[in-house]
């Protein structure tokens, strides 16, 4: 499926979003207006762990402007609990209310729902709201999560370990026993938020008459979310309608539906008026979807050579208070592909996921984030204890592209992938070993200087058959439609969710080359559950592989259909010595393409308006849907180099280059793509250096709940980006796409976290936490320098 | 509830609203003049997301009230282009992919806006020293100093003379 010439896929055009957004005339769920809509506000929990004793809410309401207040109780009457109980084994099952009604299992969990008419007498009632609590104790970190007497997260559960998953693959402990050396590394990866810049919103319109609820939100996923709306709220999926307008970032934090979401629809339909809600970034910070926080260790086997003989993963996840997602479904992806581009057959797993009193957990661009890292952390463990170069080690156990296509000892098929091509792209970019003699050279005058090197296989497209083997529910499927209207001119739709993604601009490509226009002519209509058919919208890097190859498919349905009719018209037998380009008809004669008199226009105008010269048994009209199941995974893969200088003297980290070389298969449109890798990257360096979701760890209280206590990395701190694109396409996929956007943030970890060790290598320290602040860097050179005997010169 | 007669001056046009001392100037531009390219992102003065310009100095709307604003003149996104006639800068953005979900887009456009006119020749490091004040999580800011950059070098040949 990937010979075709295409003329548009791959082309650089501007994006078509653009206009309106740098107008200030895009249309985010705040900038809609409803007339007569309330507002809504939450009072929040203080403390980390507590019992609700009792909610007073009579001053609050005599408050000007408040309509009601609503608690846990209330909720419980309009929506059902929600229960999370995939049949996944060693999974256990979890329910939670729609608020509260008798613990709080974080700082910022809602205790009850102001409603007034409008934001600041809302947020002047719920500060007089007054709640009794009697405080627990709270359970702060993950050791505490699994320690015997910990107190329990969720009292319904019989200790705090949510999920506990483990396998086995080969002869492990065999090759274990036979090794060279067996070295043992952890990684700590810290937790974090999205910080999407445009916070959560939503607006719920219940119509009273036609018992109808409009529900507008800023989501990923329109469909699967309107289907959990609609069963909470015990409504049909014909009596809602979920529409999200532009949305301002989402990085996976908006997918799950959440408990404020739900209230506000419920209080819609309690009161029969439009109600909306927008958090501030305390709330953002304090009560939005997290991710991360997981400790992992590895026990790699090697001989001599550093071949890896056998590798034994372990992971703790913090998943915090709340199973809004599978408990599994983060952490698990990580042990299915941590081995990425190396040949490892002996390989055994163990990933436990735990409750403590902090948000709930969510995917967060690359849930997977710290795969490579860990990966490529251990090899460059086992370069330091062997003496080796960490680029040797790399090159005795990576797959040769005649070992391709490979199956992982999990059973995960790579192919299509190059990692040998893009580790040797960034390796002569930044001139590897010219690079190891000015390192000497630096080190000399005192100036540490380091080399971080991480390949990545990026998962990009989750099929079924991926979900069904990982133990995780789920459909990796899409769907489209395509219309051609009498004019000519064409309409398209897939149940993806844009959030800055430039689908506008890239699916138009797809659509364009699968049909055989040009892309000025497509409109790509996305959000609306009422006009996308049911897709399972954008999370992972799907939006390229499921979306755009489903809209490729359909479209080349389109132009197989369109052609029929023209050949018909033609006079000819079939349509084998027709195509369709840029919206006219032309017809191959000898080895030259010629214009017939027909276009696009013409033969939807037969369509629509005079059906009867249609072809004999062909229906009028020219609409096409089609649905598409990706294979059960795609991957991507990049190689990152980073040249870092720690200064000694106060532990900061300054970027000095940043090259890589990413193989993402067909791109649709390279400007979108190249903007996925900047972005990307830089979400995966501020989160290494700065950004940091912090629990006292006494209290449980969220330390982080401003952006001057959760750093984010500016303009300022971040470097410039080399690219170097690779384009080996994926031969099982429509027009050879493969999908990305995560895997920046994958190689970006791994990259800075082992350019730091190898400046810091001479100290005989070790980085295995994040982020990479001056406080810890400092805290590990003072600590090398009290004891000098173990550094090497 | 303690609402008085508040005037502002707004993209040289002066609005007249009823609305509480308290309230910010982000809100007032967004809900009583009806001009929603001012975004809220953090409303603590950190990312910027709603940089307008006070007397022709990019501010923090999120950080004064509307009724300071009285006897100023204040400029927002919807003043600088139009969907079908894009600013310098703007045009330069869309060329350069310098935004994705353009959330934070009109603070930068807005901050750049000014900086630009006093600063016609700034480098990649002034330029990012300066857009450290503007939070934006999507594009790794690359592409938005290549676009300001861009947008300095067709701003200093179009008009040679003011140099």
């Amino acid at each position: 499926m990937t010979s075709e010439a295409f003329v548009h896929i791959g082309s650089h055009q501007p994006r078509k979003e653009d206009a309106r957004l740098l107008t200030g005339h895009g249309r985010y769920i705040d900038d809609i207006v409803v007339s007569g809509a309330l507002h809504a506000c939450f009072v929040r929990s203080p403390h980390a762990h507590a019992e609700i004793l009792s909610v007073n809410m009579g001053a609050a309401l005599d408050m000007p402007g408040v309509v009601a207040i609503y608690t846990g109780h209330d909720l419980a009457q309009w929506t059902t609990r929600h229960r999370m109980a995939p049949p996944i084994d060693g999974l256990r099952a979890m329910e939670m209310d729609t608020l509260p009604t008798t613990k709080v299992r974080f700082q910022g969990d809602p205790v009850a729902c102001v409603i007034a008419t409008n934001r600041y007498l809302a947020e002047d009632a719920a500060e007089q709201v007054q709640v009794d609590y009697a405080v627990l104790p709270a359970v702060s970190t993950m050791w505490q999560a699994l320690a015997s007497d910990a107190p329990r997260v969720d009292n319904d559960l019989p200790d705090n370990l949510l999920s506990h998953q483990h396998a086995v693959h080969g002869d492990v402990a065999g090759a274990m026993a036979g090794a060279h050396r067996v070295i043992e590394s952890t990684f700590s990866q810290h937790r974090q938020t999205h910080l999407p810049i445009e916070t959560r919103g939503c607006i719920a319109d219940w119509d009273v008459g036609r018992q109808h609820l409009n529900f507008q939100v800023g989501t990923q996923v329109p469909h699967p979310y309107r289907t959990t709306l609609a069963a909470r709220l015990r409504l049909s999926e014909s009596q809602v309608s979920v529409v999200s307008p532009d949305v301002g970032g989402g990085f996976g934090q908006k997918i799950a539906l959440y408990r404020e979401e739900l209230t506000v629809a419920a209080v819609s339909m309690q009161l029969g008026r439009p109600v909306r809600w927008r958090e501030d970034r305390m709330e953002n910070l304090l009560a939005s979807s997290q991710a991360r926080e997981d400790f992992c260790r590895t026990r790699v086997a090697v001989d001599a050579q550093g071949r890896v003989l056998a590798l034994d993963l372990e992971i703790v996840e913090d998943f915090g208070a709340y199973s809004f997602y599978p408990g599994n479904y983060l952490a698990r992806v990580v042990a299915m592909i941590v081995t990425g581009p190396y040949r490892i057959a002996n390989y055994a797993y163990d990933v436990k996921v735990v409750l403590s009193n902090k948000v709930g957990n969510g995917p967060m661009r690359a849930p997977m984030s710290v795969t490579s890292w860990v990966m490529e952390g251990t090899l460059d463990a086992v370069a330091r204890e062997l003496g080796l170069d960490p680029v040797a080690v790399r090159r005795v156990n990576m797959l040769r592209p005649d070992e391709l296509p490979y199956t992982m000892a999990t059973g995960e098929v790579l192919a299509d992938v190059s990692p040998n091509a893009t580790m040797d792209g960034v390796l002569a970019a930044i001139g590897y070993d010219s690079l190891r003699e000015r390192q000497v050279q630096a080190r000399a005058q005192g100036r540490w200087l380091g080399i971080g090197v991480c390949n990545v296989v990026e998962s990009t497209t989750y099929g079924s058959k991926f979900y069904k083997s990982a133990g995780i529910a789920g459909s990796g499927h899409e769907a489209a439609w395509i219309r051609i209207e009498p004019s000519g001119a064409v309409n398209a739709s897939v149940g993806l969710g844009a959030t800055g993604q430039g689908y506008e601009t890239s699916l138009a490509n797809a659509v364009a080359d699968g049909l055989g226009v040009s892309p000025a002519d497509v409109r790509v209509l996305l959000g609306h559950t009422d006009i996308a058919p049911y897709g399972m919208g954008s999370r992972g890097a799907r939006g390229g592989t499921a979306g755009g190859g489903t809209l490729y498919l359909c479209a080349q349905q389109a132009r197989t259909a369109v052609l029929a009719i023209a050949a018909h018209l033609l006079g000819l037998a079939d349509a084998q010595a027709l195509r369709l380009l840029e919206s006219r008809v032309q017809q191959q004669v000898e080895d030259r393409w010629q214009d017939t008199a027909l276009n696009l226009a013409d033969i939807a105008r037969v369509a629509y308006l005079d059906p009867l010269a249609l072809p004999p048994g062909v229906s009028p009209g020219l609409e096409f849907h089609l649905t598409y199941e990706p294979p059960p995974m795609t991957y991507s893969n990049a190689s990152h180099a980073c040249v870092v200088e720690v200064d000694g003297a106060t532990g900061a980290v300054h970027i000095e280059r940043y090259v890589v070389a990413e193989d993402c298969g067909t791109v649709l449109s390279p400007v979108v793509v190249e903007g996925q890798q900047h972005g990307a990257i830089a979400m995966g360096l501020s989160g290494s250096l700065y950004e940091h979701i912090e629990y006292d760890s006494a209290t449980g209280q969220n330390l982080s709940g401003s952006l001057a206590d959760y750093l984010v990395a500016t303009s300022h701190e971040l470097p410039h980006f080399e690219l170097i694109p690779m384009h080996t396409p994926n031969r099982s996929t429509p027009a050879g796409i493969k999908g990305m956007a995560e895997g920046g943030v994958m190689g970006a970890i791994g990259a800075l976290s082992n350019a730091v060790n190898d400046a810091l290598a001479h100290l005989g320290v070790v980085v295995n936490q994040q982020p990479l602040t001056p406080m810890y860097l400092r805290g590990l050179i003072r600590q090398a320098q009290k004891n000098p005997n173990k550094a090497s010169t | 509830m303690n609402e008085q007669r508040i005037t502002l001056t707004v993209n040289g046009r002066n609005i007249e609203f009823e609305a509480e001392p308290r309230k910010l100037l982000l809100d007032a531009l967004r809900e009583d003049c009806h001009l929603s390219g001012t975004h809220a992102g953090c409303e603590h003065g950190v990312c910027g997301a709603c940089t307008v310009l006070v007397d022709g100095r990019p501010t923090r709307s999120c950080l004064c009230f509307a009724i300071q604003m009285e006897g100023h003149e204040v400029q927002t996104i919807e003043s600088v282009g139009t969907p079908q006639k894009l600013s310098v800068l703007q045009q330069a953005l869309h060329e350069c992919h310098g935004l994705q979900c353009g959330f934070c887009t009109p603070g930068i456009v807005m901050t750049f806006e000014a900086y630009l006119k006093d600063h016609p020749e700034p480098t990649e490091a002034d330029i990012r020293e300066v857009l450290s004040g503007n939070l934006c999580r999507c594009t790794g800011y690359q592409n938005i100093v290549a676009a300001i950059a861009l947008a300095a070098r067709r701003m200093r040949e179009a008009s040679p003379h003011d140099q």
